[in-house]
């Protein structure tokens, strides 16, 4: 375990609501992975590759659901569970699927090598949580038991990656080069981010209001109800097929 | 004329090909990219749709996008600034949602395909459905009404439409409710309320209306109101769509109907909790219908047309589709089976033959199998290689088979030729089963597709004996042809038809013409002669928050994970054999 990180684990996992939570994200993330995991099964040539993607989303199902369950469970007991919208997948806008592989264009050398680090993050991130859960044995057992199960994937995916790739260490390398190069476009999107809103949060202010003035005036005028469509002309073509 | 149409950037992309004023491939991006509701720019449906005609990009005479951007603009800005300043949380992610991508439509298809500026053309939003509506119909002169969330500013037009083989087209679009009043927005709302996600959880919201009662319809009818013109207009006071990032209603909705569904919990209608939201539900789905059912019946009157074309999102009602058909005078209603967003790419693609670029109309073959073709031999393959036992059989005894294994309880994946365009499995990528067991509804609810307990089944029937079990007005089979209309079972045939059902003694029937999909329809006929009713539960070949399948390995794939029974792609059956497949995955683990 890293030991810097414990206070963090420790302060995240002691409210209930937040590990409540962090549980639930947690199952949405493991059922993403399985359908990116089912899909890379159905995209492989190898059959015995194939049987153990299959194995292993079988068992992301299987996490989600552990997850889910416990989630739910704590969410339970509580008087207040917050507001649905903190469940998101802890992405920024437009960034879906950014953290992810694109199954399809990837080989699978780099396939196996991004499993193979992910599930030895997940690994020993789950077992850092684990240590900061004796209050909460169920949740222990919970992250415990799937902890256990990442080692399997870690020690497969490895495995694979041996007989699969002529050059094993360098997949892992270049995978770890990408993981580093994603973590900092990650990093740079959000501040990329935070930096428009502000900006653009400022124009409204400034720039809109003698506009916005215009534009609810225009608004008062309007009667709800039925209007013509605007210009017929379009329908018949005569506009050109333009974008206004 | 070779024309490309593309849908995007909203949910669900879509791209369709049309060559020579006819349709010679339409898919969604998610079946290709297996991400349910992908509305990112359909690239791989692009490359797809190219190369099922064996075109380059630059053999395209025009590529059409499905509305105008700019317009669209005109319209998000709008907004925000009537909304100021409460739209000041909005502002950042719908200007950077904009101008980011949106608005820029032309370059980005121009530089994706590689072709000419000069070449990239776009229509509005709901001519494009009223075009895929209309322009797809076996119909020469039809009255159109089109209903969605919105398109550029237009949530629901009305107009007429007619066309003749080897003539030339009229599509006009008379009159429009604009944003921020909609149909496909207040449905939305209800949706979000209940916990339901947006854009994918309508089809939940109509299900779950047959278990209440409307005892909150004047609630709805103070929100969606009816204007004197015959219109309809919102109180946007119990709304917020126009104005926040991430909600679709207010306080004021919330005080009106209660808090919202925790959407971790489930929906028992069997509780009190859940009766109310069921209640809610069918309010907002009766006050629907009233509508749109009114303005139909009032344009049938000033058009004295007698076939209605019906596109956009709203036409996914079923519920709402029947009661158009039976009250609003319309001797026939055509709902093309992608009613939605992605319809529009089709949609588009002929407006532009017809009327961009003036070309004679010619007839759409009336199906919806537009999309990649399943490959039986790759299916084989990989049962070979899992060591599951499979067979390559004469048609004849292959649908004999399998109307016995399904006689026998047994959950069929059927994968037949071309995909379907649009959300529905029209019988090329379903699941079927028996439809006489309830058991059997609540297994494929559990078990196989992992979905709510309260959602219904659509049984499929051959059309000659459709009305022998389900209570088809007229123009009913029609309506059935792309499973667009909700229609009573026969009450003395509900208890042999339980798992197709719904609690209110309806079914979503498919009503299955022999020339659509011949292989179903011997199906039906087996099925028949070993059970009695030519009836089977149709359902698509998915998993819950995944797309409909595409291609064998993902039937194959879903096959297994859902535990169904047998495996039909073409002429290849693969049977699940339990114990061979245990003891494999004891292997691997």
């Amino acid at each position: 375990m890293t030991g810097w990180r414990v206070p963090i684990d420790r302060l995240v996992w002691a409210d209930p609501r937040r590990r409540a939570r962090k549980l639930l994200q947690f199952a949405e993330v493991e059922a993403q992975g399985a359908r990116d995991l089912f899909r890379a099964a159905e995209m492989t040539d190898d059959p015995l590759l194939r049987r153990r993607l299959f194995a292993h989303a079988r068992d992301e199902v299987r996490h989600a659901a552990l997850f889910r369950a416990r989630g739910l469970a704590l969410r339970r007991m509580l008087a207040d569970p917050g507001p649905e919208h903190g469940l998101g997948d802890g992405l920024i806008p437009g960034e879906r699927g950014f953290d992810r592989l694109e199954v399809e264009r990837e080989s699978i050398a780099a396939l196996l090598a991004f499993i193979h680090l992910s599930e030895r993050a997940a690994s020993q991130a789950f077992a850092a949580y684990g240590a900061v859960l004796d209050h909460d044995p169920e949740t222990r057992a919970v992250i415990d038991r799937i902890a256990r199960d990442e080692e399997g994937h870690m020690r497969y995916s490895r495995a694979e990656l041996t007989r699969l790739a002529p050059d094993a260490r360098r997949a892992l390398w270049v995978a770890r080069l990408r993981r580093f190069w994603r973590a900092y476009l990650r990093l740079a999107l959000i501040l990329a981010d935070m930096i428009s809103r502000l900006i653009l949060t400022l124009l409204y202010f400034l720039l809109l209001p003698p506009f916005a003035w215009v534009a609810k005036r225009a608004a008062r005028k309007e009667a709800a109800g039925w209007r013509d469509c605007p210009e017929h002309d379009r329908a018949e073509g005569r506009a050109g097929g333009g974008q206004y | 004329m070779k024309i490309l149409g593309i849908s995007a950037f909203y949910h669900d992309a879509a791209a369709a090909l049309t060559i020579d004023g006819l349709p010679v491939a339409a898919v969604q991006e998610e079946r290709l990219s297996r991400s349910k509701n992908d509305p990112t720019f359909p690239m791989r449906a692009i490359e797809w749709c190219l190369d099922q005609a064996g075109l380059e990009p630059e053999a395209l005479d025009a590529a059409i996008f499905y509305e105008r951007p700019a317009l669209k603009f005109d319209r998000v800005l709008m907004t925000l600034l009537r909304g100021f300043p409460q739209s000041w949380r909005i502002f950042p992610k719908a200007m950077k949602n904009m101008v980011g991508e949106k608005l820029w439509v032309r370059g980005i298809v121009s530089a994706q395909l590689g072709i000419p500026a000069r070449r990239v053309h776009f229509t509005d939003h709901h001519l494009s459905h009223a075009a895929a509506a209309f322009l797809t119909a076996p119909t020469e002169e039809a009255a159109i009404l089109t209903a969605d969330g919105v398109g550029e500013w237009a949530t629901l037009t009305v107009g007429q439409g007619s066309k003749r083989p080897g003539g030339p087209v009229d599509i006009r679009l008379l009159r429009e409710v604009r944003f921020p009043h909609s149909l496909g927005l207040f449905y939305s709302a209800f949706t979000a309320w209940l916990g339901f996600p947006v854009n994918e959880g309508e089809y939940k919201v109509m299900g779950l209306a047959a278990y209440g009662a409307p005892r909150f319809a004047d609630e709805v009818r103070r929100i969606l109101r009816r204007t004197p013109d015959g219109a309809f207009s919102l109180d946007l006071g119990y709304f917020d769509y126009h104005r926040a990032v991430d909600a679709a209603y207010s306080r004021r909705f919330v005080d009106l109907f209660g808090p919202p569904r925790d959407r971790f919990e489930p929906i028992d209608p069997g509780t009190a909790q859940g009766r109310h939201y069921a209640d809610v539900a069918a309010s907002a789905q009766r006050v629907l219908e009233e509508v749109i059912v009114d303005i139909a019946t009032a344009f049938r009157k000033e058009t004295g047309l007698a076939d209605l074309c019906l596109g956009g999102g709203v036409a996914l009602n079923g519920v709402a589709n029947a009661r158009i058909l039976r009250e609003a005078g319309f001797e026939r209603l055509f709902v093309p089976s992608a009613p939605g967003d992605a319809g529009c790419a089709l949609g588009a693609a002929l407006w532009a033959d017809r009327i961009l670029f003036g070309q004679p109309h010619r007839d759409c073959p009336d199906h919806p199998f537009w999309g990649p073709a399943v490959e039986p031999d790759d299916l084989a393959r990989l049962a070979a290689e899992d060591g599951l036992a499979f067979e390559r059989a004469a048609e004849a005894d292959m649908i004999d088979n399998v109307a016995d294994a399904i006689g026998r309880g047994a959950v069929v994946g059927w994968m037949e030729g071309a995909v379907e365009f649009g959300p529905r499995a029209l019988g090329h990528r379903s699941i079927l089963a028996d439809p006489g067991d309830a058991a059997m509804r609540d297994r494929i609810n559990r078990d196989i597709k992992f979905r709510e307990s309260f959602r219904p089944f659509a049984p499929v029937v051959p059309v000659e004996q459709a009305a022998t079990f389900f209570e088809l007005p007229p123009g009913g089979a029609r309506l059935g042809r792309f499973m667009s209309g909700v229609f009573p079972v026969r009450p003395e045939w509900r208890d042999r038809l339980r798992a197709v059902t719904h609690v209110d003694g309806t079914a979503r029937v498919q009503v299955l013409e022999a020339a659509m999909a011949p292989r179903l329809h011997r199906l039906l006929g087996a099925y028949s002669r070993c059970h009695g009713i030519p009836v089977l539960l149709n359902t698509s070949f998915n998993i819950a928050g995944d797309p409909i399948v595409t291609s064998a390995a993902e039937g194959y794939s879903t096959f297994r994970r859902a535990g169904m029974d047998l495996l039909v792609a073409d002429d290849v059956v693969v049977r699940r054999d339990r114990a061979r497949q245990a003891q494999r995955m004891e292997v691997m683990a």
